[in-house]
């Protein structure tokens, strides 16, 4: 592997903000292509980032500060692997859902996919089913993720997947729920098409679903 | 801008308390009076001489004891020269304690004629191999500071096994020791291991490597091989533990006031004794300070009494300036169980916040009779608890963190922000053993309990290859001195069940 390429993961597992748009910039000039950036040299260390956070040995902020310094070396390759045609891992859009405005799982989820090199669509907290409809329609994601913190507002979630189901979209979208009072047995209950119970969790099954696992 | 608070007390460590100094002097100034009134029984009359012609009052002479009365300027007179800092360190220097004031230190604790086999689960007599290991998690465990045997060696001659527990603990660990000696010989055959060991005399003046662990008998008395130890250790520079173990109710009164009276009055003898015969000798005092259980008689380990009262005694010897020999990290249960857990807990964390120094009997089951790495293990986690706990709650401009509040304002959060990234690790304690996870995370790692998280942790150490401590000549020459010793006591039988 070229040595550029490991500076870039090494930036990325160290989380360095401050040298990573250098770093991508330098390996545009040596002629390395947007996709080989991505896949040789972001991937990699936010693969090894993986590794090291279930070991226990890097710890959520850490596996944040990472996904950040991926984040600002995408804003650099975007454009460019748009143009070139590239495939991005995939795109999710996310959401509390309606009568719940707990979301710090959500968000977690929502950082942690954007490190693993999805496009992510945050529809922060609060979010009615016709909000969750509209931004499938607009953004054609691959996943659909909703979050629910409170017993009582575990039940919009089955009211958003019935929205789906009425827009005719559910089954353009995987759909992926959590939150700690969710259960597997609850996913099957309302028809979601998976249950994660952390974030780290809910990467791993995303990936899964786009085939990037 | 926050206004700068003036005259402020802060606490960076939780304070605990058991007694106020008017308390602690009430006790104290009773010691004084039992030890010149009511006196000591000492059966070596090298000490009664020493005692007599240092000022004490000598009566009731019988042919091998006598009674001592101290006067109080003797015992004032003998902490005037008493070191209030003792320091020990591991062979290699790389480990070290200094005994004093709030310094804490946890260790292990010595010789329990049965051990928990890790393998098997059955409680058995413990051998060398054994103490080797005990010694060989000691060294693996971040939070054991100190060692002590767990186990006594009981497949060598009887009148010589301390000298080849010393030698399995040197082969296990280089953390500082504390040793326990059958007679004066054995003291002496230890001493000569410790010299090879860090290289002769003058290299031992300069750290000494281990503490001789010396008990004298309650109610009051200072049996013969207790007071030569004294003497020796104190001749050789040689730190020595000397703690009375008096049980509230039945070797002490069951006031727990008067227990502290007491211990004091006769770890008080200790110092005055050490201090005459050399000034500067080097004491640490406390013990295992409990009652008996009234019910099935036996020394409890685990008792809210022996956590009260070995933290009262704490403050007692900070009040003094001296060392204290503090006891936690151990159970009245049979086997590492809820009960062994709870009372470890307990125990571990009110040695921890009073501040006791040298705190020992971690991995003690069934009132030290049995040793468990399961429970050394165990404890090993509640003490990094408890030491977050002792890290307080700073409150500085950067803790409080008002800066950081209105930048990320209501609704926002702090998973990103480079204050969370900064001090996340030093402020948010991570368990190592204890589990965190969800239910379904949990059930597929293998529904397992503390209880066997513990022990597998237990098998993965011992089960870890680590580099030998001694080399090939250095475990020669220290072996000759077992051997040695086997050979003067070849005639006595090699009896296992001797302490059974």
């Amino acid at each position: 592997m070229s040595n550029i390429l490991s500076e870039i993961s090494a930036a990325v597992i160290a989380g360095n903000l401050g040298d990573i748009a250098d770093l991508t910039e330098d390996a545009l000039d040596e002629g390395l292509s947007a996709e080989e950036i991505l896949n040789q040299g972001l991937m990699p260390g936010m693969d090894h980032v993986g590794v090291e956070f279930r070991a226990g040995r890097m710890f959520v902020p850490e596996v944040l500060r990472s996904a950040r310094a991926m984040q600002k070396s995408m804003d650099i390759l975007k454009p460019l692997l748009v143009e070139s045609g590239t495939r991005m891992v995939g795109k999710v859009v996310i959401g509390t859902v309606k009568g719940d405005l707990h979301d710090i799982g959500k968000n977690l989820v929502a950082m942690m996919c954007e490190g693993a090199g999805f496009e992510v669509r945050d529809l922060g907290k609060d979010v009615a089913p016709e909000a969750f409809v509209d931004a499938v329609k607009e953004f054609e994601p691959d996943i659909v993720g909703m979050s629910a913190l409170l017993t009582t507002t575990m039940r919009s979630m089955q009211l958003t997947i019935n929205a789906l189901e009425e827009a005719g979209v559910r089954e353009r979208v995987k759909v992926m729920i959590g939150g700690a009072p969710v259960t597997q047995d609850f996913a099957n209950q309302i028809g979601a098409d998976g249950y994660a119970s952390n974030a780290a969790a809910a990467v791993e099954m995303a990936k899964q679903f786009v085939g990037a696992a | 801008m926050q206004v700068k608070p003036t005259n402020q007390l802060i606490n960076t460590t939780p304070v605990f308390e058991v007694f106020t100094e008017d308390e602690i002097e009430a006790i104290y100034y009773s010691a004084l009076r039992v030890l010149y009134e009511t006196g000591v029984r000492v059966y070596c009359m090298e000490g009664v001489d020493l005692a007599h012609s240092g000022g004490a009052i000598v009566e009731d002479v019988t042919e091998d004891s006598a009674l001592v009365k101290i006067p109080p300027w003797m015992v004032d007179r003998a902490r005037a020269t008493l070191p209030r800092k003792v320091t020990i360190v591991g062979p290699d220097r790389k480990y070290r304690m200094e005994l004093y004031k709030n310094q804490i230190y946890f260790g292990t604790g010595s010789d329990t004629p049965f051990t928990i086999d890790p393998y098997t689960g059955e409680r058995r007599r413990a051998t060398y191999e054994d103490v080797k290991n005990f010694a060989r998690l000691a060294e693996a465990l971040p939070n054991i500071d100190f060692h002590m045997s767990l186990g006594i060696v009981q497949d060598r001659a009887v009148g010589t096994y301390d000298r080849w527990q010393y030698l399995a603990m040197l082969e296990g660990t280089n953390k500082p020791i504390n040793i326990t000696a059958v007679d004066m010989e054995g003291v002496r055959d230890q001493f000569e291991m410790a010299l090879i060991r860090v290289g002769g005399k003058e290299e031992w003046k300069k750290g000494p490597i281990f503490s001789l662990y010396i008990e004298p008998v309650s109610p009051l008395s200072h049996s013969k091989e207790v007071v030569e130890k004294l003497l020796f250790a104190a001749d050789n520079d040689i730190p020595f533990v000397y703690t009375p173990c008096p049980l509230a109710g039945a070797t002490a009164p069951s006031t727990l006031a008067g227990t502290a009276v007491q211990a004091l009055t006769e770890s008080l003898f200790g110092i005055v004794l050490s201090q005459l015969r050399k000034p500067g000798a080097q004491v640490i005092i406390g013990g295992l300070m409990s009652n008996m259980d009234m019910h099935t008689t036996v020394y409890c380990y685990g008792s809210p009494e022996m956590a009260l009262l070995s933290a009262g005694y704490t403050q007692i010897t900070k009040w003094l300036e001296v060392p204290m020999y503090e006891t936690a990290g151990c159970s009245d249960a049979k086997v590492f169980d809820e009960q062994a857990a709870m009372e470890a807990a307990i125990n571990i964390a009110t040695a921890a916040l009073v501040g006791g120094n040298m705190i020992h009997d971690v991995g003690y089951l069934e009132q030290g009779l049995t040793s468990s790495m399961e429970m050394m293990v165990a404890s090993d986690e509640i003490i990094d608890m408890v030491k977050r706990i002792l890290r307080g709650i700073p409150i500085s401009d950067e803790d409080l963190a008002l800066d950081v509040m209105a930048e990320v304002g209501p609704g926002g959060h702090y998973l990103e922000h480079d204050h969370t990234y900064e001090r996340f690790r030093t402020h948010i304690w991570q368990p190592k053993l204890i589990d965190r996870r969800g239910w379904e995370d949990w059930v597929a790692a293998g529904s397992k309990t503390y209880g066997q998280r513990v022990h597998d942790r237990v098998i993965e150490i011992l089960e870890t290859e680590t580099e030998p401590l001694l080399d090939e000549a250095m475990y020669k020459e220290l072996r000759r001195i077992c051997e040695l010793a086997d050979a003067r006591h070849k005639d006595e039988e090699l009896d296992m069940k001797m302490f059974g």
